[in-house]
């Protein structure tokens, strides 16, 4: 029902390529000591890649290679396993698909519009006027602004300059998409907002690399981080190891994620800790719940309502939700946030909503997920991965298919069969 | 931080979404009639008429408006003094001799040039804040492109357009920067303050322009800036009371030209 299946075998297939690598590369600006001192390392096509480092280490430089405007002094950068070459036409083909979105959108926006500016890349790699229009409604509808094509830039907020820059570059349709520091300068809802937004591009199959030296959005959202000190890697794995190394997190001037640094802590206080590091509020509680009780389970646990708002009368919502006070409303996707606001519901989460969502299912209550096709999936594949590791059983209604719960309960048969309290 | 300025007032006007021709088939008619009138009663009725239009359905602020006119205002008043004097014609109304090479008259000749001289200026004032008020440049570069302006003068307009914000934007930040460090605050200091500023722009403006160029070739730059083609379409509810009013204003003409001695 939920596809979760077809979407995980192109995952794994997709995971044993390469899309993107580095050869012992090294770059020293004219006149000036190397600054890129031998780095290799690959990317896989739909990862989430953190280059996190403190300022210098070479984040923005080496950012700059992948999409060849910056050409390594030696080494090879090789992009889906082919060296890049960097003659005119190899570099186009290229940054079509590496899109960089800079630090400072002010310094990327270069035209006086919204619409020219994002359609500024399908211009100029020759689509005919339709497609361009096309190529530009979609990029503003997938960063959610739609209606803002006759917008001047100086008029727009930073997080909206944030996302015309990215809508700049999604025009190109590029299957790798490389952000240099993407939450400067914006407050923290729109930093959520932002990783949010990375998300959902990430769910819609891009290849996501950030550099940041912020460790605390770094560490739940990546997939694989790497440290980068002075012009070298010094850890590269996935972020609970790679930020779980104190001496390397103090060498680059970092900080151990709050998250990682409880469960740190824990451990040394005789707390057994999992394997695998907690990620999130919810991975914690977890942990602390089995400690205290046993178990994390609730006999009666809330259930999660999805809706996906590109299939469903949303018009409809208001009352559903009236008739369930007791309801809180996430939004996931920016579509799904639009919807809200037209439909003038109060969203309680916008950013990790699923996981929020579980918290309150094992509190017993109840949420709504309003969603975009793209990401339904996702849903319950989370909630599904959460219920066969707790041992738990959350409902998860689909409001697209039926007003009537519940539709379907995600429970592992291994779980009901180990575990026979669970519902 | 873009305090108010006119592509700003522009930007939000409620004429906004009409069709750039219509608006300016407005203005240009007007001003072309104000420069064609043998009267001041075509100019003052063109001022009055799109001054309460720009204030009435188009909500600009009238201080704001006031404020703007002031500008032409003092320049026209000054010029006009001068002309009284310089132009002949007429009887004699007021006579200045105070030595005997010093001869200043005032005739009836000399004032009514005047006066329509001063209408003219402030009728084809209007038509032109009419224009800086209600379309912004961003819909003014389609319609270049259409009749004609070569390309690549439009395309580096609109680069320039996009960076006087942002170097404006810089501008304030060095300023603020510099009167909160006392950098204005005596002439010399003043002049130092301001000779940075002026420095330190060139030099954000050069870093600006190889950003630029950066970003360019990052979205595959060949030689192609798009422009906006998506302006809602020409539409009769606009452009009929226009040519209704134009129409009106060249009947007025008419008749002021056949029977101009009555009027005058």
């Amino acid at each position: 029902m939920w596809d979760s299946a077809g979407a995980d075998n192109k995952y794994r297939s997709d995971f044993v390529k390469i899309i993107l690598e580095a050869r012992d590369v090294r770059y020293h600006y004219p006149g000036s000591p190397e600054v890129i001192k031998g780095i290799s390392f690959h990317i896989r096509p739909r990862e989430k890649i953190a280059l996190v480092g403190p300022n210098g280490a070479g984040k923005s430089t080496l950012l700059q290679m992948f999409n060849g405007m910056i050409h390594p002094t030696s080494g090879t950068i090789l992009f889906d396993n082919e060296p890049v070459r960097y003659d005119s036409s190899s570099l186009r083909q290229l940054r079509k698909r590496v899109g960089f979105v800079l630090q400072n959108s002010d310094r990327q926006i270069i035209a006086p519009t919204v619409y020219q500016d994002v359609a500024f890349g399908p211009a100029n790699l020759g689509y005919d006027e339709q497609a361009i229009r096309q190529s530009v409604a979609l990029a503003l509808r997938q960063v959610g602004l739609e209606g803002f094509e006759r917008r001047v830039p100086h008029h727009l907020s930073g997080g909206e300059k944030k996302r015309v820059a990215i809508a700049g570059v999604l025009a190109m349709d590029p299957d790798v998409l490389v952000f240099d520091e993407p939450t400067s300068g914006l407050d923290p809802s729109g930093s959520e907002d932002l990783m949010e937004l990375l998300d959902e591009l990430n769910n819609d199959g891009k290849t996501l690399i950030i550099s940041t030296h912020d460790v605390e959005l770094a560490y739940p959202w990546a997939d694989r981080a790497i440290l980068l000190l002075d012009g070298r890697i010094l850890e590269e794995d996935v972020p609970d190891v790679a930020f779980g190394n104190l001496d390397h997190v103090r060498m680059a001037h970092l900080s151990v994620p709050t998250l990682l640094e409880l469960s740190q802590e824990l451990g040394r206080r005789g707390f057994a800790q999992p394997e695998r590091k907690p990620r999130s509020v919810l991975d914690m509680i977890h942990i602390i719940e089995n400690h205290i009780h046993g178990s994390c389970g609730n006999p009666s646990p809330g259930t999660i309502t999805v809706c996906n708002v590109d299939e469903w009368d949303t018009a409809m919502l208001p009352a559903w939700v009236d008739a369930r006070p007791d309801i809180v409303i996430g939004a996931m996707g920016t579509r799904a946030k639009q919807c809200a606001a037209r439909e003038h519901l109060a969203l309680e989460f916008t950013y990790g909503v699923i996981d929020k969502c579980i918290l309150r299912a094992l509190r017993g209550q109840d949420s709504l997920i309003l969603t975009v096709g793209s990401m339904v999936g996702r849903v319950g594949v989370r909630v599904e991965a959460y219920c066969r590791e707790s041992g738990n059983t959350i409902t998860i209604i689909n409001l697209n298919t039926t007003n009537q719960p519940p539709v379907t309960r995600l429970i592992n048969e291994e779980v009901k069969q180990t575990d026979p309290s669970s519902r | 931080m873009i305090e108010i300025n006119l592509d700003s007032v522009a930007q939000q006007s409620t004429f906004r979404h009409i069709h750039p021709v219509t608006k300016l088939i407005l203005a240009l008619g007007s001003l072309i009639l104000c420069l064609i009138s043998p009267s001041p009663v075509v100019p003052l009725i063109s001022g009055i008429v799109l001054s309460l239009v720009l204030i009435i359905p188009g909500r600009t602020s009238p201080r704001l408006y006031g404020e703007l006119l002031l500008g032409p205002a003092i320049f026209t008043v000054m010029s006009i003094v001068v002309l009284l004097f310089l132009l002949g014609g007429g009887d004699v109304i007021w006579r200045f001799n105070p030595v005997s090479w010093i001869n200043l008259t005032i005739t009836t000749g000399s004032i009514s040039q005047s006066t329509l001289v001063l209408f003219r200026v402030f009728g084809c004032s209007i038509s032109l804040f009419f224009i800086a008020l209600t379309t912004p440049m961003t819909d003014l570069f389609n319609g270049m492109k259409r009749i004609g302006i070569p390309i690549e003068i439009i395309d580096l307009m609109m680069i320039i357009y996009r960076y006087i914000f942002i170097i404006y934007a810089q501008a304030i930040e060095i300023w603020q920067a510099q009167v909160m460090r006392l950098g204005y605050s005596r002439v010399r200091e003043a002049i130092q303050s301001f000779s940075m500023l002026c420095g330190m722009l060139f030099i954000s403006s050069w870093i600006a322009g190889e950003d630029l160029v950066r970003a360019m070739d990052c979205r595959c730059y060949n030689g192609v800036f798009p422009t906006l083609d998506i302006a809602e379409p020409m539409q009769m509810r606009s452009l009929l009371p226009v040519i209704a009013y134009l129409t009106g204003l060249c009947g007025i003409l008419l008749v002021l030209t056949t029977n101009i001695g009555v009027i005058l």
